[in-house]
């Protein structure tokens, strides 16, 4: 196998645990600023969320972020102002996840839910990670 | 009550394994690869040990994140566990203090 194989296939990887992490964290905004319209009883429904979040959403940022730095290292990419403006966007969705992941856990064990408003900053950043990885400016 | 002390102890367990993973990275870094590029010119263990620590610290901020998120810590502890990430071996001296809030939640735990 050429390295221009092996370079294809982590990026295919990369970019499919993107989608999956991008759409867990939309789903997680959604979630968190619907819950405090929602009945009373949404406990079933947090259960299923913190559920996928587990172990869909976790897993994939961790991919992304082991095939994103096996591209940055592979590409030697490192330095270059698309990557780094890219590493910001990813870094600022990583920390956002974490505080929801927490939030959801706790929601999980009976607190209230709390207002959130992330979601716009949530689809910015997936349209400014997409453009920076592609046109690579 | 119960649920609630039993997933604040799951996250801050996970807290504490990020604090020693990045502190061993950000030691290995600082005192072994960084010394060897420059003392004996021999850079290959900066740019493996760079990417390495550098996703050690990501992990170790988002699973900090989780236990804000959970609203675990009052604003003054989560600047200080924030502080101890870029310090060499303050996260060894993090994770000792995130055992004993663990302990003290397995106090409560057994109370309830």
């Amino acid at each position: 196998m050429t390295f221009a194989d092996y370079y294809i296939w982590l990026k295919a990887a990369h970019v499919a645990a993107a989608l999956l992490f991008v759409g867990g964290v939309v789903a997680t905004s959604l979630t968190l600023a619907l819950l405090p319209t929602m009945p009373e009883d949404s406990a079933p429904f947090v259960m299923g969320m913190r559920r996928y979040d587990r172990w869909v959403t976790v897993p994939a940022i961790i991919m992304v972020w082991l095939f994103g730095t096996g591209l940055a290292v592979s590409g030697a990419w490192f330095g270059q102002g698309w990557l780094s403006a890219k590493l910001g966007f990813v870094v600022l969705l990583s920390g956002l996840h974490g505080v929801q992941s927490g939030r959801l856990r706790r929601m999980e064990a009976g607190a209230s839910p709390a207002m959130s408003r992330s979601l716009p900053f949530v689809l910015f950043a997936a349209i400014a990670i997409a453009v920076l990885a592609v046109a690579k400016p | 009550m119960k649920n609630e002390i039993e997933i604040n102890i799951s996250l801050l367990g996970q807290l504490k394994l990020a604090s020693i993973i990045e502190a061993a990275t950000l030691a290995l870094l600082v005192c072994v690869a960084v010394p060897l590029k420059h003392l004996w010119d021999w850079p290959i263990g900066v740019r493996a040990m760079g990417p390495v620590h550098g996703l050690a610290f990501i992990f170790y901020g988002w699973a900090l994140l989780q236990t804000v998120g959970a609203g675990i810590w009052q604003r003054r502890h989560i600047v200080l566990l924030a502080a101890s990430a870029f310090v060499p071996f303050a996260g060894l001296l993090a994770s000792r203090y995130i055992r004993r809030r663990i302990d003290a939640l397995d106090r409560d735990c057994s109370a309830t």
